[in-house]
């Protein structure tokens, strides 16, 4: 069973229509980026599966339940815009987002400290928030997140804002919460993350879904791409779209950037170019990036607007 | 409602880990203590000391003296009459001055009360009869004390008494107590009516009026005698003056002061309400502005709904509200215990009101609702503004339209004013119907009025939840610039879901 469903949904402000007739759905343990521009949707979207707001039509299902707060007890939220009660201490906020999820106090305080211990914040445990960094803080948010230890984190824009060393502990946190089980989904316009994290991906763009699929069916939605050393323009091999010359390697050979006809893998045209006897030093497939995917799918932020 | 119990619990500790609210929560019983202080402070206990130089053959010294004794003696024999009124002490002498309460004393009255024995002679008599935990009857100390004319002064000039009083009114050695009024009665007085008085500060009404009624009288003989009048008519003449018989109707027990007196609890009620809703709901106000401006919120509303936080903000600041309240009552449980005197005194009349189970119903109901009715605009307030400054242009024009009133509403209860059309519009207007009805519990309100009121204020605060709770939700994660008339009326209309 799906641990979230959405069919069909959308969300309409006024005039703009923020969320158009989005369908998809997650499964247990996957770690499901969502993917898009500034004003794709990604947040709407995340807060109509929290019941922030909710959808002008469609249906959504979280956990097999509709939207609410009965499914906060499973889910673990970090939004993209964070904050926290400054006078409240580090262990007392964990606890406070602890029982608003229905743990009870004690359960909430053993699990903050804890967490707080695992971030290396356990001499802080009763400051108060305005006396941590600004990176300290950032770690009590995301145990606020992971207090309940959630079958269902989602995040919103997580990594936007974080210092490099909290990006990385996060990272570690989603494979964690990944490794027990738990369902990740997070939004992000940052692909590094999304390449290195998702099982599964949504591109989202003013509102529609994109594309929907694993790294590798993002991957190949663009034409393969190889990187040659030759003696001779590879372009006259077949399978071959173009191909371009990058400058010498070599005496005598030069780098070419080559493009491969849609369709055509690279292992035919190395098996092609063997049998017609065309010299090669050196013959290496070059993976698209998902920000290529992303700017060949959705288009570059100028060309969405 | 687990929920809204874990939001009011953060509410309240946040709002009582803030210093302002422990000194807050001391200033009320700090500055009633000294305002019962303040007037020893500022006055003094010692009498004002005074001198009288009478160049006319001392009969106009000893008439300003004796006159002043008897102002003294009728405020005595005031005081003695209302403490017997408030304590129902009369049977101690039904016939004497002091347990009639409902006339003028008279000079022959007072002169008839320090005769037969005075303060004193009274204690006795109530003693026999009063109470254990009744207070003693204290008897105030004269205000004026006459001091004689040193022989230097009484044969020095007039014209050289501007010199001879510096070291009389303001005299360099601090050992020597100064003499705060010197009055020079000429020895042509009756002739011309000139009278010198010399004071080291501002003659204080209490002095002045007694003062110019001798000299006025005596001035008056003197003409009359002057005309042909015989002298014992023309002083006859003098002190003709009407006998006042003063009645006061209940409500209230039938004097001013008794009704009074029982209004404090009903009027302190109003004045708290006032006071404790300014201020929690300020803090209210802060911390949900907090919420706005920390970007908060989504955190919350993934856990919980807007309502759950709306009513755990409700009722974390009303838990504030009510325990400001305790402590205040504590305090004042507390002085009056501690000082079993004047506060007691009064403080136990002013509880007569709890012995009506309605009154006590009413009490609670709109203080209680009225909490409701107004803490919901500071948070609809807090739920627009992205920061303090936001704020207070929403918060202002709110407060001075509950206020203002208010302010002129309590002073019209306090001075006994229980009719009147700006009293019956606020007691009819929802926001000011908790205040209005509060304050005059005590004077005296129809018993309709109180159910009709009380029935439109819960509508009001129904409605007002519903529609504020609209305004709250559709405004917490709305960013942008401040809402107008226009769309605050639109968020109210949205229905949520």
């Amino acid at each position: 069973m799906s641990v979230l469903t959405l069919e069909r949904v959308s969300k309409r402000f006024d005039r703009t229509i923020a969320v158009d007739d989005l369908s998809f759905s997650v499964e247990p343990g996957t770690v499901f980026g969502f993917l898009g521009g500034n004003g794709a949707g990604k947040t709407t979207s995340l807060r109509m599966m929290l019941d922030i707001i909710r959808p002008t039509s469609g249906r959504i299902e979280v956990l097999g339940r509709a939207p609410g707060r009965e499914n906060a007890a499973d889910i673990g939220f970090l939004p993209e815009e964070r904050g926290l009660y400054r006078q409240m201490t580090a262990l007392d906020t964990i606890t406070y987002f602890g029982r608003l999820k229905g743990m009870a106090t004690a359960d909430a305080r053993r699990e903050g400290a804890a967490l707080l211990d695992r971030f290396g914040l356990s001499a802080n445990i009763k400051t108060t928030v305005d006396k941590l960094s600004k990176g300290m803080a950032q770690k009590v948010q995301l145990a606020t997140a992971l207090v309940n230890r959630p079958r269902l984190l989602v995040l919103d824009e997580p990594f936007s804002g974080l210092d490099p060393v909290n990006q990385g502990l996060l990272e570690e946190e989603i494979r964690r919460m990944s490794g027990t089980g738990s369902t990740v989904v997070f939004s992000t316009h940052v692909m590094q993350h999304a390449e290195r994290l998702c099982d599964r991906l949504l591109l989202l763009a003013r509102g529609r879904k994109k594309f929907e699929g694993t790294l590798d069916e993002a991957r190949a939605e663009l034409p393969a791409r190889l990187t040659v050393v030759a003696r001779q323009d590879p372009e006259k091999v077949a399978g071959v779209e173009s191909a371009s010359g990058q400058g010498e390697a070599e005496t005598g050979w030069t780098r070419w950037d080559v493009r491969l006809q849609p369709g055509v893998a690279p292992g035919d045209v190395l098996e092609r170019c063997v049998a017609d006897g065309f010299p090669l030093r050196r013959f290496e497939q070059v993976h698209a990036s998902l920000h290529d995917v992303f700017v060949h799918i959705v288009g570059t932020p100028e060309t969405q607007a | 409602m687990r929920n809204i119990l874990i939001v009011a619990a953060r509410e309240f500790r946040q709002i009582a880990s803030m210093r302002s609210f422990w000194l807050t929560l001391l200033i009320m019983p700090l500055s009633f203590a000294i305002g019962g202080f303040a007037p020893k402070l500022i006055h003094g206990d010692d009498p004002s000391r005074v001198m009288v130089i009478d160049r006319t053959g001392g009969g106009e010294a000893k008439a300003i003296e004796q006159r002043f004794t008897l102002e003294e003696g009728r405020d005595e024999l005031s005081r003695l009459s209302r403490y017997v009124q408030r304590h129902h002490l009369e049977r101690a002498d039904p016939a004497a001055s002091w347990a009639q309460h409902d006339r003028w004393y008279t000079d022959a009255d007072v002169a008839a009360f320090v005769s037969s024995g005075g303060v004193a002679s009274a204690k006795a008599k109530i003693a026999r009869v009063k109470a254990k935990d009744t207070p003693e009857f204290e008897a105030s100390k004269p205000d004026f004390e006459f001091v004689p004319v040193p022989a230097s002064l009484a044969s020095a000039p007039d014209a050289r008494l501007d010199d001879a009083l510096k070291p009389v009114l303001k005299p360099a050695d601090k050992t020597i107590e100064a003499v705060d009024y010197v009055i020079l009665i000429p020895a042509t007085f009756g002739q011309s009516p000139v009278v010198r008085l010399w004071a080291n500060t501002q003659p204080s009404p209490g002095f002045m009026g007694p003062l110019q009624e001798v000299l006025t009288r005596d001035l008056r003989t003197r003409f009359l005698t002057g005309q042909g009048v015989n002298a014992a008519a023309a002083a006859s003449a003098s002190t003709i003056a009407p006998a006042l018989a003063i009645s006061t109707p209940p409500p209230g027990g039938g004097a001013r002061e008794a009704m009074l007196v029982r209004s404090i609890l009903p009027l302190a009620a109003s004045y708290l309400l006032m006071i404790s809703l300014m201020l929690s709901g300020s803090w209210m106000l802060q911390g949900t502005v907090e919420e706005r401006s920390n970007k908060l919120l989504e955190t919350v509303l993934a856990c919980i709904s807007p309502q759950e936080l709306m009513y755990g903000k409700l009722l974390g600041t009303a838990g504030v509200g009510l325990f400001m309240i305790a402590v205040w009552i504590g305090c004042g449980v507390f002085a009056a215990y501690a000082t079993q005197g004047a506060i007691s005194d009064m403080i136990r009349p002013a509880l007569d009101p709890l012995t009506s189970p309605g009154t006590i119903l009413a009490l609670i109901y709109f203080f209680v609702v009225g909490y409701v009715t107004i803490a919901v605009l500071f948070l609809a307030i807090g739920a627009m503004s992205d920061s303090m400054r936001d704020a207070q242009g929403y918060l202002m024009p709110v407060l001075l339209v509950i206020l203002l009133p208010i302010t002129i509403l309590m002073q019209a209860v306090v001075a006994g004013n229980t009719g009147g059309v700006l009293l019956e519009v606020l007691t009819w207007v929802p926001i000011w119907t908790p205040f209005a009805v509060l304050a005059r519990l005590g004077l005296g309100i129809p018993t309709w009025e109180v159910i009709g009121t009380a029935v439109l204020l819960g509508v009001f605060t129904a409605a007002e939840m519903v529609l504020l709770g609209r305004l709250f939700r559709a405004s917490l994660l709305a960013q942008g610039q401040r809402p107008n008339l226009r769309e605050v009326i639109s968020r109210m209309r949205a229905v949520p879901g």
